[in-house]
């Protein structure tokens, strides 16, 4: 990029203010006259039949307005459609708000309860009685597969509810050309990315007019808006998404339930209904990753070249159908991750158990795909005796090959792998230091060394999905559209809209300093609006706070909304200096003409004149000084559809990063401390350096405490044991290790700044990371790392029970 | 039967009634209108909630509001002074040590609480010192490094 004034520059945010005075404005700080509190009854059983819901002494406490049980739901509601996670099912199984007739998981909503205060609302809870029946729960995924297991959708023939393959190049010619085949098995948990602010909805119907307002800290606002529309036949609706305390992915599917659940509360009782989710609720019922085992093979030639892998995979997809093959279809984002190896074949199987149903989170899928080829490579190495770095740069895609077409059909923007892990090796002194930790090994101290890479896909094409279904005829979207709409307003300052949400990423900063650099504007005079509103942001497909969007896609928006409002005020301008717009420049909201700085006009001035003096508006100038800006990428093809070989772009740009762990095992108690970690990240053209750290520093953190520890943990009768934060072992500041970042950005040759994704990044190869060092710490005792979490209870029993 | 509580809030004073099973953190958001305050676990987990009260940092889900009779509270409105913002908010505005905004209250009353303490902490008091504070989304670094820049003004004073 040439000289810049505001990106890549350090700037005040404009989010931090209002935060920090207390003046964020979340779901819950809504109110309205006359507001309903509403609460849900939710099942204790991990599987049963439900009988009659009893609600009549619920209906007689005071203050309590109405009561929704799961008969009325499906009575009063639609299905939800199935989406594009679901298309493989054979038979439609429906869904809808709450059970019905069954339950399929603890903390499933089986009815709800509004009332003038929630504290009445809890009481009345208490009063409603459920008849259950009592069946068999099916915990364990293998357990789930066999075919005396009690059955959780009588719709299916067995609880694998679907099977699908992708395979890319020639597989079988690999392995028959293979020196070795290398073998493992490995295992991810369960877990979630625990926003601190849990679901919320508020919903007001407005019987006059049949209009549905919505505010909800929901992430894609196209699943809330097609659920009211699916389930409620409702057509005008409004759906605001004010500030949400932090997304992740955990609030973008499971959310629909309750959404459409307040809008029928509020439809029923005329009067608007607030529903907020408590943290235990939200630990049971609100989504967690997907339970991941893999069975692999690698095809290998004895100099560590990589010919080609084989994978069978398993996904305890929890009690719904609605999010099947969402963890599947994730991996094809990082199929191959850096490298180059050609041939490839997955096959996997989703299968429905008495837990919660899945969500994506920090990554989703992501992560399990890099700790697959992490694993690997240090599997591949330890097998022909060679270093791990060795084997991963032998691998590696090379840097003079970009942009690169991987085999599944994913085209790699920019890169540069190998400097990616040269750079982590210098900073890490990884020869000496390998040598350091050995030495110290032998004197008893358990230190070892992973050093890993992956990368961080961004910016979502919707058709995705649609390469495991080959036979679906209707794309639920593709590509992405995302627009951005900006107005110099009277008094001379700008505001913008965006198309999507934020849950605490700083777009408003970020968005402004793009805005800034374009216009010849500070950014203090600057504001964006802090609120998604379907009636008037420009969204469509990808405005959404999933898929690491925003980079791509509300930045190509918001460069095209400010190029082309900074060409109409260059052309009234230039009426107005009486010259013409190539002559002009714009110095911090002051337009002047090129050599003669004394005839000038303010953002100011142009302000009044276009909103207010049409007899100086030329000819053929639209009044006004505001534009809409739809961005489409436009390097979408080729495979923006999957082909009939399943080659899909999954997504347009790819950062990535190589991460540097060493950590120290109290083999005594089973600890792990990451004594040391480092990123060597490419996040591409760098619009706000704080930002884009926050994004690494919060990312790697949740990876490294996914693989230390945090998690969901079931007994064998699917009662959920881990409901709250403690139980759940989120780590404070205190387990949370300082991060240290070097940048080495390659600009992507196909965004409008060259910039790249910065969100989900760190969260994807840390866990690998981990998983490399701790195996390293633990060679004295001969142990292979094939499992997360890295617990303490789980290292303990490593060591001392040589358990695994 | 509701009780009548009278306290001071951020240097004002309240007469307000409150059922006795209202928690205070619920009291400060919905009868005071004080949403500043945020509840993240409601069973004193995650530190959203965090209150100073009569100096000492709470979390309120753990009290009741009649429990606050007579004390003088401090929420995340009553950090500014004079409409300007106080230096650990100035600090944490600066280094970026917040992102979705929602653990913010909390995080900067139990720092400035920590600070007023021992302005001297280092790093690994700083982040004792916020462990009974939750964030999900910084990884805390920025966090720390607020609080850290911040200790110079508290030392002045």
């Amino acid at each position: 990029m040439t000289e810049t004034q505001y990106i890549g520059k350090k700037i005040r945010s404009k989010e931090a203010p209002r935060h920090v005075s207390g003046g964020g404005q979340f779901v819950d700080d809504v109110s309205l006259p006359g507001m309903l509190h509403a609460v849900v009854l939710r099942s204790s059983y991990a599987h049963a039949r439900m009988g009659h819901i009893e609600t009549r002494a619920a209906l007689e406490v005071p203050g309590v307005v109405a009561v929704l049980t799961s008969e009325e739901v499906k009575r009063t509601s639609r299905p939800f459609k199935p989406g594009r996670y679901s298309a493989g099912l054979q038979k439609p199984i429906p869904e809808y708000a709450t059970a019905v007739d069954r339950v399929r998981y603890v903390g499933e909503p089986v009815a709800m309860v509004a009332a003038r205060s929630r504290a009445v609302a809890e009481d009345a809870l208490d009063l409603i009685s459920v008849e259950y029946e009592p069946l068999p729960a099916v915990v364990d995924p293998w357990e789930a597969m066999e075919p005396a297991a009690p059955l959780l959708f009588d719709e299916l023939d067995s609880n694998v509810a679907w099977k699908g393959a992708l395979s890319y190049g020639d597989v079988d010619e690999a392995f028959q050309s293979a020196d070795q085949i290398v073998r493992e098995k490995l295992k991810i948990h369960r877990y979630s990315s625990t926003p601190l602010e849990s679901l919320a909805c508020l919903a007001s119907f407005d019987d006059a007019s049949s209009k549905l307002t919505l505010w909800c800290n929901g992430q894609n606002p196209e699943v809330l808006y097609d659920a009211l529309g699916e389930a409620l036949d409702v057509q005008d609706v409004r759906v605001i998404l004010p500030d949400i305390g932090g997304g992740f992915g955990q609030k973008i599917h499971l959310i629909r339930k309750y959404v459409v659940l307040t809008g029928l509360m509020s439809v029923k009782t005329g009067r608007p209904v607030k529903w907020i989710e408590d943290r235990t609720e939200h630990m049971m019922a609100a989504g967690q990753s997907c339970g991941m085992e893999f069975d692999i093979e690698a095809a290998v030639k004895k100099d560590g070249t990589v010919l080609g892998l084989k994978i069978q995979e398993v996904d305890d997809v929890g009690g719904s159908v609605s999010t099947l093959t969402i963890h599947f279809t994730n991996k094809l984002n990082n199929l191959f991750s850096t490298y180059k190896v050609k041939n490839f074949r997955l096959e996997g199987r989703s299968v429905v158990t008495n837990k919660c149903p899945v969500v994506p989170n920090r990554g989703i899928g992501k992560p399990s795909m890099c700790f697959i080829w992490e694993r690997m490579m240090d599997r591949v190495a330890q097998e022909l005796g060679m270093s791990p770095v060795e084997v991963r740069s032998k691998n590696l895609v090379p840097t003079s090959e970009f942009p690169y077409t991987a085999p599944n059909g994913n085209v790699y923007d920019s890169g540069d792998y190998t400097q990616l892990l040269e750079k982590a090796v210098k900073k890490l002194e990884y020869e000496k230091l390998r040598k350091e930790l050995k030495q110290k090994r032998e004197k008893g101290k358990y230190l070892g060394v992973g050093l890993v890479i992956g990368l961080e896909p961004g910016g979502r094409n919707a058709a995705r999905d649609m390469a495991i279904f080959p036979d679906v005829k209707e794309l639920p979207g593709a590509g992405g559209v995302e627009g951005a709409t900006i107005k110099l307003e009277r008094n001379g300052s700008v505001t913008v809209f965006l198309g999507a949400p934020s849950c605490g990423q700083f777009h408003e900063t970020t968005t402004a300093q793009v805005v800034a650099e374009n216009l010849g504007l500070s950014p203090d005079n600057i504001s964006v609006a802090p609120r998604f509103d379907s009636e008037v942001s420009p969204w469509g497909v990808a405005s959404s706070n999933t898929g690491n969007n925003f980079h791509l896609y509300d930045i190509g928006a918001v460069h095209g909304a400010s190029l082309k409002l900074r060409e109409k005020i260059l052309q009234l301008s230039a009426h107005l200096l009486e010259s013409s717009p190539q002559k002009l420049t714009i110095d911090d909201g002051i337009i002047s003409i090129q050599g003669s700085p004394d005839k000038t006009f303010t953002f100011n001035e142009l302000g009044k004149i276009a909103y207010g003096n049409q007899s100086l508006i030329p000819e053929g100038l639209e009044a006004g000084l505001q534009t809409t800006y739809y961005y489409k990428f436009p390097h979408a093809q080729p495979f923006m559809v999957p082909d009939k070989e399943g080659r899909v772009r999954a997504q347009f740009t790819f950062s990535a990063a190589a991460h540097g762990a060493v950590v120290e095992i109290d083999t005594e108690t089973g600890r792990v401390k990451v004594v040391r970690y480092i990123i060597v990240s490419d996040n591409g053209t760098i619009i706000n350096p704080d930002v884009v750290d926050g994004q690494i520093y919060g990312s790697v953190a949740h990876g490294i405490s996914v693989a230390l520890g945090e998690g969901f943990v079931y007994d064998s009768d699917g009662q959920l044991l881990t409901v709250t934060l403690t139980d759940y072992s989120k780590p404070t500041a205190c387990e949370t290790p300082r991060v240290e970042i070097e940048h080495a950005p390659v600009p992507s040759p196909f965004s409008v700044l060259g910039q790249k994704a910065a969100g989900e990044g760190a969260a994807i190869p840390s866990p690998a990371a981990i998983a490399s060092a701790v195996e390293d710490a633990l060679q004295p005792f001969g142990i292979k790392i094939r499992e997360l979490p890295l617990s303490p209870e789980v290292i303990w029993r490593l060591v001392h029970q040589g358990e695994r | 039967m509701k009780q009548l509580i009278q306290l001071r809030i951020n240097g004002q004073a309240y007469e307000e009634e409150a059922e006795p099973r209202m928690l205070l953190a619920f009291f400060l958001r919905e009868t005071i209108g004080l949403t500043g305050t945020h509840v993240g676990c409601v069973v004193g987990e995650c530190g959203a909630c965090s209150i100073l009260l009569d100096g000492r940092v709470v979390k309120s889900c753990l009290l009741f509001a009649v429990q606050a009779n007579g004390k003088e509270i401090t929420t995340v409105e009553g950090l500014a002074q004079d409409g300007e913002l106080s230096p650990i908010q100035e600090a944490f505005v600066k280094h970026y040590a917040l992102q979705c905004g929602y653990c913010t209250s909390g995080m900067l009353l139990a720092a400035h609480a920590l600070l007023t303490r021992n302005p001297d902490s280092s790093e690994e008091e700083i982040r004792r010192g916020l462990a009974g504070n939750l964030c999900m989304c910084t990884g805390y670094t920025q966090i720390v490094d607020a609080v850290k820049a911040a200790a110079g003004e508290y030392k002045k004073v």
